[in-house]
């Protein structure tokens, strides 16, 4: 089954003193992978330059604007139609456990995933906290255990964009109980990443549904390497299974490798930003009846 | 030996010369007997009184200043206060056989090493065949995914290299560290020359010392050979962290010695991953960036995003291979001393040779009989953090209180993964004017040395830095450690031309 979506990202700024000079770059634009293409995609933005793009370590379309032309206003809005057809989710898995196990302890597959596999600022759980965690028993499938930690997390975390920022590491997350996807995600990496599981950082666009009002903003989940499965996406933050609603942008070993927007301004002043996203199915002609 | 001779020995700038029982003097073989290769020179600076001496050498150090070459410590309690760093008017000397040797193995470790960071970044073959331990290069904070499968112009990361050599008194020479992060001295090299010519010309003449001279056309021809596909006459730049760096110096002399452009990340911009040069005739596109700011610093985009001294897009630029970077960032990996241990291993795998140069036997922390080892012995030993440099949180156990080997001691067992141990070497001593005493005394000295790699060529410079450790005992040659240094005469081998 295939589906058809718009998807927006637009931000505004306004700044109290004029910039002088700035470099943007952004990393919003859906990527193109087994499950989605990019059926087109347009820029438009309020700076007298023109955006250009380069790929990032992981192979991801960034794209930036630079400026020495001064500006108090800052507009940028990227629409993208995109085809994303149903990821394939397991009922199982084709590996016994003894060979899932012999796959995650190869030399090689340490090699090919260490990006994946060691800790970071983000990521990384203080030895104290590891207790009140769950962690996969020997018998236990890697699937299984994935999914299961995807709800335990859930069932953890409180979802609360107030007490945290995008620098939160997980063990503050752990010792607070609350956090937004950000948090959600980075949780359920540094726990995978303890049980030897790669884990990585996916960035992107939720489908909430038609009936959504209001604002919605950049969403994350986690994708996770099951031996004999391949990379399958988790979002802890809903206890979901990344499915045909999940839009992927980017991904990396965590939000540092995401942060959909970076940039270096010379201004003196404060200033205001404001940003949103919309995500709509649109009907696809011939599709509808498969 | 006529009277006036022996005299001189006696109450010349050589009087009471001790010579260290323990220690390879290169000077003397015993009290004084002279080594065959000094002789003439020796003589030379037998003839000068303490008086005389004392004005040639504050002449010299006149020329210094005059030069504006100065550095900055910062330790310093006084911030910013500029200082010379000390020159010794008596020269090393190295014969033109023993260099060729050295060169031949200078070559073959930076060669062994491009290589290895290449495979680091793309196959890692390396790694899969189990010669270096996975663990050790992706724990080291200078392994840089932001590097992974770039390719840079002819597979060329280490375009320059600093090696350091001692000699042990066994009489050999054994390579130290190896610095591929845009080491620097090589300023001081140069000027050093200069200032050894206005002094002392006629005694300079009658040896047939290599040129150094030729270094910043060197270095520039080997950008120029880097630069990105289809640029014909690139633009060449020195990208330096500002005025308050310690070898700012430097950047400033190698880019007018070479004739280029010395500019500051707030003079560059990147637009459509090409990067231009602020001026006032307008934009100026760059092709190759000799950079002295650090890997975490060059780009506020791709590493720390506080950076205000890198250039905003330049690892879009480099990725996309419209700029070459001069070294390639990310080459911090090997030259951390804890893969120093493997270089031996690293040249056996990739060039098939068994290695020119020795290194010295290193502990790793990280390793079970090593740390135990390192713990047991280390009044014995010397403690270096891996990725450090310029000599800083080194300990000497022979030097140390028992207090501070109790803090090393915690300090190693909190972080084994940091530290490494290495016997005390033996450096070599040289004869060393030492102002006050107005007279010489042997030192420590070491060697570092410049090697350039860029497409289809390769260079040591015949010369380098000795540096060497002016207080009493000490064996720490860096310039932030109250190091001096001395020209370096590589002789000349006419025969084989």
């Amino acid at each position: 089954m295939k589906t058809e979506y718009e998807v927006k990202y637009y931000t505004h700024n306004t700044y109290e003193d004029p910039v002088k000079e700035a470099f943007f770059s952004f990393q919003i634009t859906p990527c193109q992978d087994d499950t989605q293409r990019v059926l087109s995609v347009e820029f438009q933005h309020t700076l007298p330059a023109q955006e250009f793009h380069h790929q990032n370590p992981f192979g991801f379309d960034v794209t930036s604007l630079y400026t020495a032309q001064p500006f108090r206003e800052f507009r940028f809005e990227m629409t993208a139609l995109v085809e994303k057809t149903r990821p394939f989710l397991p009922t199982g898995t084709p590996l016994t456990v003894a060979e899932e196990q012999r796959a995650l302890c190869a030399y090689d597959f340490f090699i090919d995933h260490h990006l994946y596999l060691g800790t970071g600022h983000y990521t990384h759980i203080e030895d104290g906290l590891r207790r009140r965690l769950l962690f996969r028993e020997e018998k236990q499938p890697v699937y299984d255990y994935l999914v299961q930690l995807n709800r335990f997390i859930h069932q953890m975390l409180e979802f609360d964009p107030e007490p945290t920022h995008v620098h939160t590491t997980v063990s503050e997350v752990i010792q607070l109980g609350r956090g937004v996807c950000q948090d959600y995600t980075h949780l359920f990496i540094g726990i995978a990443r303890l049980n030897k599981i790669p884990c990585r950082y996916a960035s992107g666009y939720l489908n909430q549904g038609l009936n959504l009002t209001g604002t919605a903003v950049m969403h994350a989940w986690a994708e996770a390497f099951v031996p004999g499965l391949g990379w399958q996406g988790f979002d802890p933050t809903n206890n979901l299974l990344a499915d045909l609603n999940f839009i992927k942008a980017a991904h990396g070993a965590d939000y540092g490798d995401c942060s959909p927007l970076r940039g270096v301004l010379k201004t003196t002043g404060g200033h205001k930003t404001a940003y949103g996203v919309t995500i709509h199915p649109t009907p696809m002609v011939g599709a509808a009846q498969q | 030996m006529d009277g006036a001779m022996r005299q001189a020995m006696t109450s010349g700038v050589f009087g009471n010369y001790q010579t260290p029982p323990q220690f390879l003097d290169e000077v003397f073989c015993q009290a004084g007997k002279v080594n065959p290769e000094y002789e003439a020179l020796y003589s030379q600076f037998l003839k000068y009184s303490k008086d005389d001496y004392r004005q040639l050498n504050e002449h010299a150090k006149t020329s210094f200043f005059n030069q504006g070459i100065t550095f900055s410590v910062y330790t310093d309690k006084a911030k910013g206060v500029e200082r010379i760093f000390p020159f010794d008017l008596f020269p090393r000397i190295i014969q033109a056989d023993e260099w060729a040797q050295l060169e031949k193995g200078i070559i073959q470790r930076c060669v062994a090493l491009n290589l290895f960071i290449q495979d680091i970044y793309t196959h890692k073959h390396i790694l899969r065949d189990k010669v270096v331990p996975a663990d050790l290069i992706f724990s080291s904070k200078n392994y840089l995914k932001a590097m992974l499968d770039i390719k840079p112009v002819a597979g060329i990361y280490n375009h320059i290299s600093g090696t350091d050599l001692i000699k042990h008194s066994d009489g050999k020479y054994y390579v130290l560290e190896d610095n591929i992060r845009c080491p620097s001295g090589i300023s001081y090299v140069l000027t050093n020359r200069v200032a050894m010519k206005r002094a002392l010309l006629e005694t300079f003449r009658k040896f047939k010392v290599s040129t150094v001279q030729e270094y910043p056309q060197e270095l520039l021809a080997t950008m120029q050979s880097v630069a990105p596909q289809g640029v014909d006459a690139p633009n060449c730049v020195v990208l330096t962290p500002g005025v308050y760096n310690s070898a700012y110096f430097e950047h400033a002399y190698l880019a007018l010695t070479m004739g280029v452009s010395l500019v500051e990340g707030r003079d560059l911009y990147v637009e459509k991953n090409f990067v231009y040069m602020k001026t006032i005739n307008g934009p100026k596109k760059v092709d190759v960036v000799y950079r002295r700011i650090d890997d975490a610093f060059l780009d506020p985009m791709a590493f720390n995003p506080d950076s205000v001294l890198g250039v905003p897009g330049l690892m879009g630029a480099y990725r996309e291979g419209n700029v070459s970077l001069v070294n390639a960032p990310g080459t911090g990996f090997a030259d951390d001393k804890a893969v120093y241990t493997y270089v031996p291993d690293i040249i056996k795998y990739y060039l098939g040779e068994e290695p020119i140069l020795n290194n010295v036997q290193t502990y790793r922390c990280e390793k079970d009989d090593d740390f135990k080892y390192v713990l047991e012995n280390m009044q014995n030993l010397v403690v270096k953090p891996v990725d450090e440099s310029g000599g800083y949180g080194i300990l000497i156990g022979s030097k140390a209180t028992k207090e501070q080997l109790a803090e090393f001691k915690q300090l190693i067992t909190q972080n084994r993964r940091k530290y490494i141990a290495q016997p005390i070497m033996n450096l070599s001593m040289h004869a060393t004017y030492i102002e006050g005493e107005d007279r010489f005394e042997p030192r420590h000295v070491d060697l570092r040395t410049f090697t350039l790699l860029g497409k289809d060529r390769q260079f040591v410079l015949k010369g380098g830095l000795s540096r060497v450790a002016l207080k009493k005992g000490s064996l720490i040659v860096n310039s932030s450690q109250g190091g001096g240094s001395k020209d370096t005469w590589v002789i000349r081998d006419d025969s084989a031309v």
